[in-house]
């Protein structure tokens, strides 16, 4: 159990030393995973909202599929989207395959439907009383849809949680689409994979404890937003 | 006369395709208390979440002070306010949840004037409760500050769904209170639904009874639920717990619910003044209607309250208190099926 304490030192080396090929690799996580977190998040939530707010026909069929695709496996999301930027594929001639806007690209399929699931879940649970008190206050539609969006902010926030801890760990479209490059699109995940390999374990814990931090940060900010309330 | 501040004509509302409200013309003078009583299920919160602007009616429209409205209507939005049954407050604190009308009208100024004038009137005061988050308030001060929203925006129109269906009695009290004050000082109408009928006819210029989704006259009428049973040949009625007999006519079906007018009451054991089915009962509450000056006696036969319309000449003949036993008369070709 040596190498695991020893691992542990080198990591606080390497994070206090300002190692650059780790600190390349928490930039490019940070990065790739705020674009995909935020266009999930613009997508999603209105989505979601209205799939769970409206009554319409082949409403319970398209909540079964967004389920279903909650669950989706990372390897098969980084193989579709790895086929479409290829060279070969249809969007190839946008030179995304083996960047960061290419791995965002995958990430954001991969957190949409957790984000319009998770939301989509929080507006049915919403209170239906709520609905009749902001009407018999005054609010016109706009202002009812606002009101009612705003009331299922604490599951939604809960929905872009899961939808971001899913992000920041996910191996496989980082490895797939981005090709775990050096200096360019190694995120923390994929760094973490090689280092172990190739015995490196200081490396992969340093960058293990910077995802814990991470998603510490994300918690503590979240609890704190919702204690304001 | 004025116009009227509600009128309804041939309103019918329908779930699931089952009507449960049929109106076929109901006007509410402006400024006036309007009281709904029914047993539940009989559209008394239908009829309320409609004039509330909350739903759309089946069929049949509606004019609020003779301008045709519906959910959203400008016109009425912001004059008419619904407290349901069981209001549910917003996720924010009390003072976010009571100026939460203000700042949908605009209202910037004098909000926090307005908050704290709110929730005097339901007996809180801004220094203890505004700041305090929704889910630390008692269901008594939850709908105190509901009702408080509702009296911020200063309304025209007040619905009141079962104010005090689920409050303790000093709430209630206080509820019933503020309600009244925003008659007084503002001149708002108030509709309100309750079973606290005694509380209604002391109130009320108006009873609105609703049985089966229908207006059903004022409420002093006495209505007996199935199911009825055979007493004998062509005798239908019911084997009341005190062993009498309450016999009525054929009813359409078993379930059918009787409305039974009440002739008179005599002192127990004077002779009845004519033919008529006569039954021995207690009284169990009497209550005065405001606006006629009428008193009204609930007689318990067996378990069973009949309401009686008491002329001047029996109050004056039997002296009439809770615990006394009188005998009611009714006669059976004068019974009527819902």
């Amino acid at each position: 159990m040596n190498f695991l304490l020893e691992g542990f030192f080198q990591a606080f080396n390497l994070l206090l030393s300002g190692n650059p090929e780790t600190y390349s690799a928490i930039w490019a996580t940070v990065k790739v995973s705020s674009y995909s977190i935020g266009c999930s998040l613009l997508m999603g939530i209105p989505l979601g909202f209205c799939l769970g707010y409206f009554d319409f026909r082949g409403k319970k069929p398209l909540r079964t599929i967004v389920d279903t695709m909650m669950a989706l496996p990372t390897v098969f999301i980084g193989l579709l989207v790895y086929a479409f930027l290829t060279h070969r594929g249809p969007l190839g001639n946008f030179g995304l395959l083996f960047t960061l806007p290419g791995i965002a690209i995958g990430q954001t399929i991969l957190a949409l439907p957790i984000v319009i699931g998770l939301s989509a879940t929080a507006v049915e649970s919403m209170d239906q009383k709520l609905r009749v008190t902001i009407m018999s206050m005054g609010a016109n539609r706009r202002q009812l849809f606002l009101s009612s969006l705003w009331e299922s902010r604490h599951g939604i926030l809960a929905g872009a949680i899961a939808a971001y801890g899913r992000v920041m760990t996910e191996v496989g479209i980082s490895m797939m689409v981005g090709g775990n490059i050096k200096w360019h699109t190694r995120t923390i995940t994929t760094a973490i994979a090689l280092e172990t390999n190739k015995g490196q374990f200081g490396m992969g814990v340093a960058l293990g404890l910077v995802l814990l931090a991470i998603a510490f940060g994300v918690n503590v900010s979240v609890s704190f937003l919702r204690r304001r309330d | 006369m004025d116009t009227p501040i509600y009128e309804i004509r041939s309103l019918t509302h329908s779930y699931a395709g089952k009507t449960v409200l049929a109106i076929e013309h109901l006007a509410v003078e402006p400024a006036s208390i309007v009281g709904l009583i029914g047993p539940n299920g009989s559209g008394k919160s239908t009829l309320l979440r409609l004039l509330g602007l909350i739903q759309r009616p089946t069929q049949g429209k509606i004019h609020f002070n003779g301008c045709l409205v519906e959910p959203f209507s400008d016109d009425a939005r912001f004059l008419i306010t619904l407290l349901p049954q069981e209001p549910s407050l917003m996720k924010r604190n009390v003072f976010n949840n009571v100026s939460y009308g203000l700042k949908l009208r605009g209202n910037g100024r004098g909000v926090a004037d307005r908050v704290n004038e709110a929730l005097s009137l339901v007996g809180l005061t801004g220094k203890d409760f505004a700041r305090r988050p929704w889910y630390a308030l008692s269901g008594g001060e939850a709908q105190r500050v509901a009702l408080a929203a509702r009296l911020a925006l200063k309304p025209k129109v007040l619905l009141l769904d079962e104010p005090t269906a689920s409050v303790d009695a000093a709430s209630a009290q206080l509820i019933k209170e503020a309600s009244l004050r925003a008659r007084q000082e503002l001149g708002t109408t108030l509709m309100v639904a309750s079973h606290d009928w005694q509380w209604l006819y002391e109130i009320c210029d108006e009873i609105i009874h609703l049985f089966k989704g229908r207006i059903f006259g004022t409420g002093r009428e006495t209505i007996i639920f199935g199911p009825w049973q055979k007493l004998g040949t062509k005798k239908w009625g019911k084997i009341l717990s005190d062993r009498q007999q309450l016999c009525v006519p054929e009813p359409p079906d078993k379930e059918a619910a009787a409305v039974i007018d009440v002739l008179s009451v005599n002192e127990d054991g004077s002779a009845p003044a004519d033919e008529g089915i006569v039954l021995s009962g207690t009284v169990s509450r009497l209550s005065l209607e405001r606006k006629t000056g009428q008193l009204f006696a609930t007689i318990l036969v067996g378990d069973l309250p009949f309401t009686v319309r008491l002329t001047p000449q029996q109050t004056r003949e039997h002296t009439i208190f809770p615990g006394k036993t009188l005998s009611i008369r009714y006669r059976l070709d004068q019974i009527k099926w819902s």
